[in-house]
């Protein structure tokens, strides 16, 4: 029954936030001075009575209340309206990015989960070794080397001097930079949390009783650190559905993220708001999914 | 650095002519023309966006939809009107009448014989259905049309209308059986040399051959694939041979020339720089010609064209460069502001009393380098100025508030002078560029230069228009500067042509191949 509750107390707050966040969208991209007949207009072919003329056209002369009430209809019945500026359906726009940025947060994703865990686990096993200076050395990366930074880098070296890559569509270099700077996010809070555990009662225990090493950091201590993995990567996760925009952009990959940022700088109203209700119900979701996870792996909270 | 003030009349349109000229001779390297072209492969060109799917609801430059769509007749390199999908057309003397001869054996991509029928059917399309641009200005002046048998078209005007002829070089012809027809076209069916393929807004389109273009053999290639990304950095996908054609900033051309694999192309047509005043709402001391003046005179027009084109910079005072029909060259030779002269504004500014270190200017610009330059120009006669750089919208905006002083700005390639002179006008689009100017006195001199048949007096209508712009300080022209590209070697065959337009009437995208 208590679970019961609890997800309905989730789902309760999760329509809430989404309801929240879409008003507070829709309103705050109308607060933002210009619309898409001005970035229309910049081209300097309207007058302004054509500009006038257009703005009623697209229906951006009704009150916000009218706008509003209609695209929550049109979502309710599954259509996202139509794109401003390039009057197609946002849905198909939106359904065009979201594979992309799917493959590329869930990529980067098992990279930076397979490597912080493969180095986590050596630095602990090996506490003298290189292993423990690595995991300072991605952290200290992902803190300090922003993505776009290495990503030029990687265009430089793999596409202008060794000519392995394209620079358009190239989807290795963005993996391997989100990947490490997931690493480096994930691997100093693992590394601790696997430390401290390694000075647990019970890890004690299992070293009296002669286990191999290895299987005490897998068995015994890896398992206790989950929440802490488990964590990090639903937060990691949330931010990459979001859209790695500097990787997008540089690789030029048509994701959510510059989905996002070029339905902004054209002030295409029915496009940002589909795509952030988008990203609202996945990150939602993501966090619930984390939660639920959690509440599995480690009941503790739920006493 | 050209400075034509220095350096006299005979060089100054040797360079300006060398500029056209080499622009032609670098795209083809020695013998390359003579080559028997080679059938195949994907040109990956970056130029301009596509907005939209329907090309005759564009409002702004275009440089995509021209490979699929054409038009009655197309912007030749020296910019005039020249026949294209009309094998001829003829204007009557007192410019009521255009009578267009429609080429045979032109087929849509959906396989359709071209006939004056369809082409009725757009122009009357775009005056019915179409509310902004370009067109739905010119089709206010057109009466009827007529098509009265398969291969005559007749337009009939209101009244004169000079720029007709380069404006339908836009209004695209396109099978009324396109789908979208009747509201947005959403699958344009064109009789260019590549048809509209898969478009994915603000990524790419992909427009494979027409197999039965009406062009002689052509296109040689298989297809053309537009990137359409916003803010991608074209010069690294170039020179890594992602993209075969794109465009070039100033200060990526050194890395992109020493790559050795890039030759550098430019639009026929030049981007004029200027800056404006406020003249929709002066402000004091602003709203002083005299104080404008004194302003004026602290541009040093050379050393601002040197940085923002360096070498390619052309000084002048006029809205187009040397060697245009509609240049003077006396005018130019006149231009009171070829050189600073700080004594010379210093003394007006006394003279009408202004105390510059009691005046804060208001400059708004786009976030370009250029502008700063023409602050710190500004700076020297003592004047207090607060800089707002803005991003595109952010500017137009501001701008369209006339609360402001002084603005350094610049515009691009278009089809016909009209379309710069129309920016002054009151009732004109987009005037904010511009100040806003409402004059009844120039809206008579264009309106009269555009009523105009004959091109020797209708270009003096122009002449006494833009004299009057100078006369009052709304708009100072500091030079022209080219649009950049960078078209890889391996491309051959391709020319751009007088603006952003990749195919047109003799030239582009249809003539170009890929060296195997």
């Amino acid at each position: 029954m208590t679970t019961v509750l609890t997800v309905l107390w989730h789902l309760t707050r999760a329509a809430t936030l989404i309801a929240g966040i879409t008003i507070l969208v829709f309103l705050l991209v109308r607060v933002v001075p210009g619309d898409v007949v001005d970035v229309l207009a910049i081209e300097g072919g309207l007058t302004d009575a054509q500009a006038e003329a257009l703005r009623a056209n697209l229906g951006l002369t009704v009150s916000w209340f009218d706008q509003f009430r209609a695209w929550c209809i049109g979502v309710l019945q599954g259509d996202f309206g139509e794109s401003l500026r390039f009057r197609v359906p946002a849905a198909d726009l939106l359904w065009h990015a979201i594979p992309v940025t799917l493959r590329l947060a869930a990529a980067s994703l098992l990279l930076g989960f397979v490597l912080a865990v493969s180095v986590s686990l050596l630095a602990t096993l090996r506490p003298q070794s290189v292993f423990v200076s690595l995991v300072d050395a991605l952290n200290i990366w992902s803190i300090s080397v922003p993505t776009f930074c290495a990503g030029l880098v990687g265009i430089l070296v793999f596409s202008l001097w060794l000519g392995w890559l394209p620079v358009l569509g190239n989807f290795l270099v963005p993996v391997i930079i989100l990947g490490v700077d997931a690493a480096g996010q994930i691997v100093k809070p693992l590394h601790e949390e696997m430390k401290e555990l390694g000075t647990a009662a019970y890890v004690r225990t299992a070293r009296a009783k002669g286990l191999h090493p290895l299987r005490i950091v897998i068995v015994h201590v890896l398992p206790a650190a989950a929440p802490v993995l488990l964590a990090m990567t639903g937060l990691i996760a949330a931010s990459f559905i979001g859209g790695a925009l500097t990787m997008e952009v540089l690789f030029g990959l048509p994701g959510v993220g510059s989905l996002a940022f070029n339905a902004i700088n054209g002030r295409d109203y029915p496009l940002i708001q589909a795509v952030v209700l988008f990203l609202a119900v996945s990150v939602i979701l993501i966090n619930f999914a984390t939660d639920l996870a959690h509440r599995l792996i480690d009941p503790r909270p739920e006493r | 650095m050209i400075n034509p003030y220095e350096i006299g009349r005979r060089t100054l349109l040797a360079a300006s002519t060398a500029l056209l000229l080499a622009s032609t001779a670098i795209v083809l390297p020695t013998g390359a023309a003579a080559d028997e072209p080679v059938r195949g492969g994907v040109l990956r060109i970056a130029t301009l966006g596509l907005d939209t799917a329907d090309p005759h609801r564009h409002t702004g430059s275009i440089g995509v939809q021209q490979v699929y769509v054409e038009a009655l007749t197309s912007i030749a390199p020296d910019g005039s009107a020249v026949p294209w999908l009309a094998e001829s057309f003829d204007v009557s003397d007192d410019g009521l009448s255009y009578t267009f001869r429609i080429r045979d054996g032109v087929t849509f991509h959906n396989g359709d014989s071209l006939t004056a029928e369809e082409v009725r059917a757009n122009f009357e399309r775009v005056r019915q259905n179409v509310e902004g641009g370009w067109l739905a200005s010119a089709m206010q002046f057109t009466e009827t049309f007529e098509a009265p048998d398969d291969n005559t078209f007749v337009v009939t005007m209101n009244a004169p209308y000079a720029p007709f002829l380069n404006l339908i070089s836009e209004l695209w012809i396109l099978s009324p059986n396109s789908p979208g027809w009747d509201e947005t076209i959403t699958q344009p069916i064109g009789t260019g040399p590549f048809t509209f393929g898969e478009w994915t807004p603000n990524v790419s389109l992909m427009a494979p051959a027409f197999e039965g273009y009406w062009d002689g053999d052509r296109p040689y290639l298989d297809a053309v694939e537009f990137d359409l990304h916003d803010g991608a950095d074209q010069s690294l996908a170039l020179r890594s041979g992602d993209l075969h054609i794109g465009r070039v900033s100033r200060d990526q051309l050194p890395m992109v020339e020493a790559d050795g694999n890039i030759a550098i192309q430019n639009l026929k047509d030049t981007t004029w720089f200027f800056w404006s005043f406020n003249n929709r709402s002066p402000n004091p001391p602003l709203d002083n010609v005299r104080v404008r003046e004194a302003i004026t005179y602290a541009l040093d027009k050379s050393a601002y064209m040197d940085f923002i084109a360096g070498e390619q910079g052309i000084v002048t005072n006029q809205m187009v460069i040397p060697g245009n029909f509609h240049f003077d060259e006396a005018l130019h030779e006149g231009d009171a502001h070829a050189a600073p002269n700080l004594e010379l504004a210093r003394q007006i500014l006394e003279e009408e009393g202004v105390d510059p270190s009691a005046v804060t200017l208001q400059v708004v610009s786009w976030q370009r380098p250029y502008a700063e330059v023409a602050v710190q120009m500004v700076r020297e006669l003592g004047f207090e100025i607060e800089h707002a750089a803005l991003d595109d919208l952010g500017a137009q905006q501001r701008l369209g508030q006339y609360d402001w002083d002084l603005a350094p700005m610049a515009s691009g390639p278009r089809a016909d002078v009209f379309l710069r002179f129309v920016r002054m006008m009151s009732d004109g689009p987009n005037p904010v560029l511009w100040g806003g100017v409402q004059d009844e006195e120039y809206d008579r001199l264009v309106s009269a230069a555009v009523a105009e048949a004959d091109p020797e007096r209708r270009r003096q209508h122009y002449l006494d228009a833009w004299q009057m712009v100078m006369d009052n300080y709304w708009t100072v022209v500091t030079g022209h500067a080219p649009t950049l590209f960078g078209v890889r070697n391996e491309v051959l065959g391709f020319e751009f042509g007088f603006t952003f337009g990749p195919h047109y009437a003799g030239g582009g995208l249809a003539h170009a191949w890929l060296a195997e």
